[in-house]
């Protein structure tokens, strides 16, 4: 529900703010954008700061950006919010269009870009803060008319061709951003985005509709800066995947098409279909009988969603608050990565009081032409960043699931093991595979030996040694392929084979692949002539399961001190197999140029 | 509510002062926060919570709770005899 400016007043005033971590904003701006301070400071506390916005003094930006005068920006800034008005930047471009000479347009343009550049350098000089940098809103009534629009160098165009200058200078700086204030724009509207009143009383250009909407946009890149960001979405099923219920109504009774009335139900789907794609995991927690729901999944024909987007569900008549909770467990995710979509003010009621972590979007009745809409204003899942890893992570979560199920199936491990039909490649990590491979020593904390974090230079400089080798494996079974999951480095000399690093990402443990590695590996430390191999165990907080790792594969605790055991194998005599149940292990190791190998 | 009552309740709100200490004299010179930017807030808010527009020339004249309240009355009673029409 949307609040008043006095009601956000209040509930700031009455909310326990100083328990909470404080987030430091600043503002740097050419007009007068204050009344925005309570509505940054509400979207916040909701997502659990206390905020301090200061603000630069009016029409001072250059100043306090490139002569540094201000005490706004240091080390302690979270956010930097940049508000340039082009009207108080060049009246010329934005108001006086019509009369400038195609030169003199060209001359504005360019120093109006020189300034912004510059005023973008002298922020990253004085601080690291995350800058979002409100965009120049695109003329509603511009100066040519209805031929501006039909020019390559009209007034639409230039403020266009700022913008986009303006997107490609920040992209250059560390965390900084241009926000599309021409959105907000649009979504307001301009007869409300403006208050030409306290445009000319105070030079405040934005009303307060404006400045809530610029405020919730600027959120979605703060929540995604701090780690706030959602991951999943938990849908109900009845009135939100399509209109009716389909315990009552049937496959053939409820809402889902291409027209009216089935349209808005469709539109849905395809928008949580996109958020899918970004990465975004999906699942079901609906009151219904399961069969009831797989069968409108898979016979309905214009159902959008599929069961393979599905990573989790709960379709039963328990309630929804332990329905969430099993669904989070199951996915590992904590509860704050949770969005739940649900029609019911009754249920959405409940899981906002057992739940509060979980960000609850209630559907209204009767709207469902809305719904869309909705779901895709809410920015939950906004990142920063889209990696490949995203992309994939819903087939991956869908992978384990469909693994687990097979799990609980089958009559015991062996059987378990034998149906994934997994395979195992196992190689010497080229250069592509360097980024992974360091950052698998960066993340992995469980299953690690020696848990030594390294960049992608130390694992370039391992790779390029004629003494080592970084050895790393990627699983795939039936439900889809891990990626690479394994390092192991190798260091040889004087007959030895030193296990420097020895680790397993968590997606992949508990199937037997930290013996199919270790066993190729020792067998390439033999044929690089190696007669013993040295292996270390270096507690932390967090790898006590791998503490017996060695001695449980027949390496002899030969020392330990300052907390680090160390363990021999004896090479000769080694002659440990594959373990059983890989469908297949295809190892391929580059040759060994016999002389001198392993001898150094 | 009456009008009165959410006039003070905006006015306490946005300037950070006592509902009990707001009477009709008060105003700019009485109260240390309501600086011209604090104006700007109350007028927004209000407009917002009575769901009626100040025009520029007349923000300027409200500077006291009395004009205010006379104001806020003026308006709705002019918007419900539009709304009549």
């Amino acid at each position: 529900m949307r609040l008043s400016y006095t009601e956000i007043q209040d509930e700031l005033d009455s909310s326990e703010l100083s328990a909470l971590p404080p987030l430091r904003i600043a503002v740097l701006r050419n007009v007068v954008v204050e009344p925005i301070e309570p509505y940054l400071r509400y979207f916040a506390y909701r997502i659990g700061f206390s905020a301090r916005c200061e603000f630069g003094a009016y029409d001072n930006v250059y100043q306090e950006a490139v002569a540094g005068q201000s005490g706004l920006l240091d080390a302690d800034t979270d956010c930097l919010l940049v508000f340039l008005k082009l009207e108080n930047l060049s009246w010329d471009l934005a108001r006086r269009f019509a009369a400038l000479s195609a030169e003199r347009i060209r001359q504005e343009t360019q120093r109006v870009k020189d300034i912004a550049a510059e005023i973008a350098a002298g922020i990253r000089r004085q601080t690291a803060a995350m800058i979002v940098w409100n965009g120049f809103e695109l003329p509603v009534h511009p100066s040519l008319g209805i031929l501006d629009y039909q020019r390559s160098e009209g007034e639409t165009a230039v403020v266009e061709h700022l913008n986009a200058f303006l997107r490609d200078m920040l992209a250059g700086h560390k965390s900084a951003y241009l926000l599309d204030v021409n959105a907000c724009l649009a979504r307001v509207g301009a007869r409300h985005f403006y208050d030409l009143r306290y445009w000319h009383l105070a030079r405040a250009p934005y009303s307060l509709e404006a400045l809530e909407e610029i405020g919730g946009e600027i959120f979605k890149y703060i929540r995604a800066l701090k780690g706030r960001s959602r991951k999943c979405l938990v849908l109900d099923c009845d009135n939100v995947l399509w209109g009716g219920i389909v315990g009552e109504d049937g496959l053939a009774g409820i809402r889902l098409g291409q027209s009216h009335p089935g349209s808005p139900f469709r539109e849905f789907q395809q928008e949580v279909l996109n958020l899918h794609s970004r990465g975004v995991v999906l699942a079901l927690c609906s009151k219904n009988n399961e069969a009831d729901v797989w069968e409108v999944f898979d016979r309905h024909p214009d159902m959008l969603l599929r069961r393979e987007h599905i990573a989790a569900a709960r379709i039963n008549w328990s309630d929804k608050v332990s329905g969430l909770t099993q669904i989070a467990e199951e996915l590992e995710l904590g509860l704050d990565s949770l969005v739940f979509v649900d029609d019911s003010p009754l249920e959405a009621d409940m899981v906002r009081q057992h739940l509060p972590q979980v960000t609850v979007v209630e559907l209204p009745e009767g709207r469902a032409v809305e719904n869309r809409e909705i779901l895709s204003s809410g920015g939950w899942f906004d990142t920063l960043s889209l990696s490949q890893e995203d992309r994939q992570r819903g087939a991956m979560y869908r992978a384990e699931a469909a693994r687990r199920e097979m799990r609980e199936q089958s009559r015991d491990l062996g059987s378990y093991y034998g149906s994934l039909e997994m395979v195992l490649e196992i190689r010497v990590a080229d250069e592509l595979a360097i980024p992974r491979v360091a950052q698998l020593t960066q993340k992995t904390n469980q299953f690690s030996l020696t848990t030594r974090r390294y960049g992608d230079a130390d694992i370039a400089r391992f790779g390029a040694s004629p003494r080592a080798d970084v050895v790393h494996v990627r699983l795939k079974d039936r439900f889809g392929d891990s990626g690479i999951t394994g390092v192991c480095i190798l260091e040889y000399e004087g007959g030895r084979a030193r296990i420097d690093t020895f680790l397993l990402s968590c997606r992949v443990l508990g199937r037997g692949v930290e013996d199919a590695l270790l066993v190729h590996c020792m067998r390439r430390a033999k044929q690089r002539g190696c007669r013993v191999a040295v292996g270390e165990y270096r507690p932390t907080a967090k790898n006590a399961q791998v503490k017996e790792f060695y001695p449980r594969r027949g390496f002899r605790s030969v020392a330990s001190g300052e907390g680090t055991e160390r363990f021999e194998l004896d090479l000769t005599t080694f002659d440990a197999g594959e373990p059983p149940h890989f469908h297949r292990i295809d190892v391929q190791f580059p040759t060994v140029a016999l002389a001198g190998a392993g001898e150094g | 509510m009456t009008d009165r009552e959410r006039i003070l309740r905006v006015v306490s709100r946005i300037l950070r002062v006592p509902i009990d200490s707001i009477g009709d004299d008060t105003s700019p010179e009485k109260v240390e926060s309501w600086d011209s930017m604090k104006h700007m807030s109350l007028i927004l808010a209000l407009e917002q919570e009575f769901g009626i527009r100040f025009s520029d020339e007349r923000i300027v004249e409200l500077l006291n709770v009395k004009l205010i309240a006379e104001a806020v009355g003026e308006l709705k009673a002019q918007a419900d005899s539009d709304s009549q029409r």
